[in-house]
């Protein structure tokens, strides 16, 4: 995922200028703008908590977006050195995640955590079902896509017709287009008032459109309705764009398939 | 030496491979200093004629070039500008014109009359050294002026191609001038030609009236003839050469044309290439098949010839060089300054203004063609014609430089002008929005026979969509999945090719889906359609027409649905439509009508009377529905049933539209071998929260917004 073209998007959902941010955040509009158009790497840790508090969001999930060290661990690790070694020792044996995972649960049996605060946003697979995941879609503009989503997600939206909520995401989209690079766009109209849903399409012909990394479309994460943290929602849907996730995707013959692996996908996060 | 050319085509050959390898050698330098490819071919041509080759080894040249074959050459050279001005015709968008009219008028004639006074001013001073015997001082002092206003649109319109800048405004602004000066400076032209020729001025006049009514009759009924044929003759495959043919032999008419008049055969050339219709890729293709050869092969003919007439050896005193230098000074005045104050006039900044300046400044070919024909009438000396060449090269020469550095390329690049709107013409008083449903890839050429039928010439308000959805994979292992139906060529794309035969541009779509009736339904309410159109097949069990998946899209359908059963639908033009005064029958009726309109079917409405019809209200729909070409007929009741009066009158029709009750579609069809479309009524009530219908789809350059 393009992590600037993703800050970009959360940042405009939020309403907050570029300006405004920068400043709030301390830095320059130019440097922000350089990030956001990724000619510029991610912002320090310390500065993603600075946004992450101003766009209220998880602060995990955006370092988790910027692939930085959280600075949880950092000042753990200044308290406690020894927990260096640790450390180490792990990324010495390039542990994969399976591996981590077997880790985790130990940590989880011997060590069980105090009552740690957890977002009580729901997951994205919690807002797929096997309905609204289109796959293998083909057409010639990104319009068709997410009329075709949106006839999906009409099903789940009572009281909404299928031409409303396309009109609202195509409307959304025109301000500024959710393509968050690797192939995948967030079309997406967050009103509060409707319980969130989501669709997942993949297309069989990837889609020739202004992305932030030139790759073209290849997925789209639709989603209609944002709840209490709409941006949470469309941040954890930036984790799903990796190329690996969207290869397999994108790969997927059948519907509980393609959810089944955005469960996994989201399992080795939190 | 003698064996290698011992025949005229030997020598012609010879030449063209000594021109070519030359200028594009010199084409190389020229690149590296950043100058225009034409400086490279002009000099070229110098270096191949007296002034280099002929002064250094005076056999070589004489064997390579001899006097007798320049004719040939030069016939060659003409049609290679005439070629080439059509190419650079074809590059200019007519439509810049529009709206920059005044401005580009005042600036090039005041770009034409500075020059033009200082030029005859100049005539003055020269003439006691550098007029030839036997010339009026009026016809010496003409031609100078002309000389001096000259711009060179071809070279212009090259550098502005090689710098990428022909879309910019700028350049946009200096292209249109340049044209309206040329034209204008080639009036005057003809104007003193005549009069050098010494004939009555009458025949001058005479000249530029038909001049005026040449181009008038060209823009008003050649272009529209030709819009119509680039309409008819441009498929996605491309030109016919048929088509090629036709449009290089009216360009040759148009040359052969406006050189009758008097005004040079290259502007009947420049004409056409303007001309020609921009729509669906005509001029691209066009330009694309003559650029290499025209710009590779003939044009450095031109040049080559150009420089084989300048001995630079004549100018062997200082003051020919001061006058030289004269010349040169006086040239940049008038034409820059000239433009430069006219365009500040006009409101362009000072940096659009010099740039529009040192760009008219730019004299290279056109003077080269004007100096020609003053050799040719003995207008101006050898040695004159010499100052001038060099005169062109300067200019030329130091165009790009100061463009350069007052007009940096990023800077032009940011002014780069939006791309004219296309034009919307209605043929039908509102758009019409079909959806295609295609299972199989047969019965796709006969739905895109039904929507040309009913959008004909499609706007953008028309709306057409062709939707297939696949079965879901039944296994849902990965292992075997690859090469499967989705890769094949997809049963949509015989609906696509057949709308693109008939012009028309069908959205394709299409998804995995478990319930079609409903994922077609919902479609259709997502794109706001006006009918949905679907296929009808034999299947294994003897099903009714309107049974099954056709069912339920009619029962949920937010539109009205037909069905078609295709036998080998061709064009549509006889249409009956059987009606008895239902609801579905006025549907079917509508749609008939509006082929009517569409592309001029001829429409019978077979009224039918049923004991329980409300006959007032079918006589008004009826009344109301008349038109050109809609006939109705009453039925005879002789007794028979209505299905055989339809199934009669169905004989000689291309399409039956019906009305899906009350008479049985299924009993028609079985004794009748034409084409059926059986519409059906929309049954929901049309949802009040509907949002305004988006009138148009973006076209393919907006995609990011769809």
């Amino acid at each position: 995922m393009h992590f600037g073209a993703t800050l970009r998007l959360l940042r405009v959902d939020a309403g907050v200028s570029l300006r405004a941010l920068a400043q709030k955040i301390g830095v320059s509009s130019a440097y922000l703008s350089r990030v956001e158009n990724g000619h510029d790497q991610a912002p320090t840790p310390d500065r993603l908590l600075a946004i992450a508090r101003e766009l209220e969001l998880p602060p995990t999930l955006l370092i988790d977006l910027a692939q930085r060290v959280s600075p949880f661990v950092a000042r753990y690790l200044e308290d406690v050195p020894a927990a260096n070694s640790l450390f180490l020792e792990i990324a010495r044996r390039k542990l994969n995640a399976a591996q981590l995972a077997r880790v985790h649960a130990f940590l989880e049996a011997e060590f069980p955590a105090r009552s740690v605060a957890r977002s009580t946003t729901p997951r994205l697979h919690q807002l797929l079902a096997p309905e609204r995941v289109i796959l293998k879609l083909s057409c010639s503009y990104l319009g068709d896509a997410i009329d075709v989503a949106a006839v999906r997600l009409a099903g789940a939206a009572p009281g909404l017709n299928a031409a409303v909520i396309a009109g609202e995401i195509r409307e959304r989209e025109r301000e500024s287009p959710t393509g968050i690079g690797h192939g995948v766009a967030v079309p997406h109209a967050l009103t509060p008032d409707i319980q969130p849903v989501a669709a997942l399409v993949t297309l069989a012909r990837p889609l020739q459109v202004a992305t932030p990394d030139d790759i073209p479309l290849q997925m789209l994460l639709v989603i209609l309705g944002g709840g209490k943290a709409p941006l949470e929602l469309l941040a954890r849907a930036a984790r799903l764009a990796t190329p690996e996730t969207v290869a397999e995707l994108c790969q997927a013959s059948s519907p509980e398939a393609a959810l089944g692996r955005v469960r996994s996908v989201e399992s080795e996060f939190d | 030496m003698a064996y290698l050319l011992h025949s005229p085509l030997c020598l012609l050959i010879a030449q063209l491979v000594v021109i070519i390898i030359t200028a594009r050698l010199l084409g190389l330098a020229a690149r590296k200093i950043h100058q225009p490819l034409v400086i490279a071919e002009v000099v070229a041509g110098i270096l191949l004629g007296p002034s280099l080759l002929g002064a250094v080894a005076p056999d070589v040249k004489a064997a390579l070039f001899p006097t007798a074959s320049l004719g040939i050459l030069g016939m060659l050279s003409q049609v290679g500008l005439l070629l080439f001005m059509f190419l650079v015709g074809l590059e200019m968008d007519l439509g810049l014109l529009r709206g920059r009219g005044r401005a580009s008028v005042l600036i090039s004639h005041t770009s034409i009359v500075a020059p033009f006074a200082l030029g005859t001013v100049l005539a003055l001073y020269i003439y006691p050294t550098l007029m030839p015997e036997g010339v009026a001082f009026s016809s010496f002092t003409l031609f100078m002026g002309v000389a001096m206003s000259i711009t060179a649109f071809p070279v212009l319109a090259r550098i502005l191609t090689e710098r990428r800048l022909l879309r910019t405004k700028v350049g946009a602004v200096t292209i249109t001038c340049a044209a309206v000066d040329d034209v204008t400076a080639w009036c005057i032209l003809a104007f003193v030609v005549s009069i050098v020729r010494a004939t009555a001025l009458t025949e001058a006049v005479v000249t530029t009236v038909l001049a005026v009514a040449y181009t008038v009759g060209m823009l008003t009924v050649v272009r529209p003839f030709l819009a119509r044929l680039a309409a008819r003759g441009t498929g996605r495959e491309g030109l016919t050469q048929n088509v090629v043919a036709f449009t290089f032999v009216l360009l040759f008419l148009s040359a052969w044309a406006t050189e009758l008049i008097g005004i040079h055969a290259l502007f009947g050339a420049f004409l056409m290439g303007a001309i020609i219709p921009r729509e669906g890729g005509f001029a691209r293709v066009l330009a694309e098949k003559l650029e290499d050869i025209v710009v590779i092969v003939l044009l450095p003919t031109f040049f080559a010839l150009s420089g084989l007439r300048t001995h630079i050896g004549l100018l062997n005193t200082p003051e020919a060089w001061v006058q030289c230098l004269l010349i040169i000074v006086v040239a940049c005045l008038g034409k820059f300054g000239g433009s430069y104050v006219a365009a500040r006039w006009t409101g362009l900044g000072w940096r659009e203004s010099t740039a529009l300046g040192i760009l008219m400044n730019t004299r290279g070919l056109m003077e080269l063609i004007v100096l020609n024909i003053g050799l040719d009438l003995g207008v101006i000396s050898p040695t004159l014609f010499t100052m001038m060449v060099i005169m062109a090269l300067v200019t030329t020469f130091m165009t790009t430089p100061i463009l350069q550095l007052v007009y940096p390329p990023e800077l032009l690049a940011q002014e780069l002008v939006e791309p004219p709107p296309t034009d919307m013409r209605a043929t039908l008083p509102e758009g019409f929005s079909v959806l295609m449903c295609v299972a199989f890839d047969r019965s796709g050429p006969g739905m895109a026979q039904i929507a040309g039928a009913l959008v004909g010439k499609q706007n953008p308000a028309d709306r057409l969509y062709g939707l297939q959805l696949h079965r879901p994979a039944e296994r849902t292992s990965t292992l075997v999945e690859g090469g499967d139906d989705l890769e094949s060529p997809s049963a949509l794309d015989p609906l696509l090719a057949r709308g693109r035969d008939h012009g028309l541009n069908v959205r394709p779509m299409s998804f995995v889906s478990g319930e079609p009736a409903h994922d077609i339904c919902s479609v259709a309410e997502v794109k706001d359609v006006d009918l949905i159109l679907l296929g009808w097949h034999k299947t294994l069990f003897g099903q009714a027409l309107l049974g099954g998946m056709v069912h339920d899209v009619m029962k949920d359908a937010p539109a009205d649905v037909a069905v078609l059963v295709s036998r080998d639908l061709g064009a549509v033009r006889r249409v009956l439509v059987p009606f008895c005064g239902s609801l579905h029958d006025e549907v079917a009726v509508r749609l008939a009508r509006r082929m009517a309109f569409a592309i001029g079917a001829e429409i019978t409405i077979l009224r039918i009377r049923v004991r329980d019809a409300n006959a007032p209200r079918v006589d008004a729909f009826l009344a109301d529905m008349a038109a050109d070409r809609v006939t109705v007929v009453e039925a005879d009741d002789d007794g028979n049933s209505a299905v055989d009066l339809v199934v009669k009158a169905a004989a000689g029709q291309d399409l039956v539209i019906l009305g899906a009750t009350p008479l049985s579609a299924d009993e028609i069809m079985t004794r009748c071998p034409t084409s059926f479309l059986v519409v059906h009524h929309r049954e929901r009530p049309q949802t009040a929260a509907r949002r305004p219908r988006p009138l148009t789809e973006p076209q393919a350059g907006a995609v990011a917004n769809g």
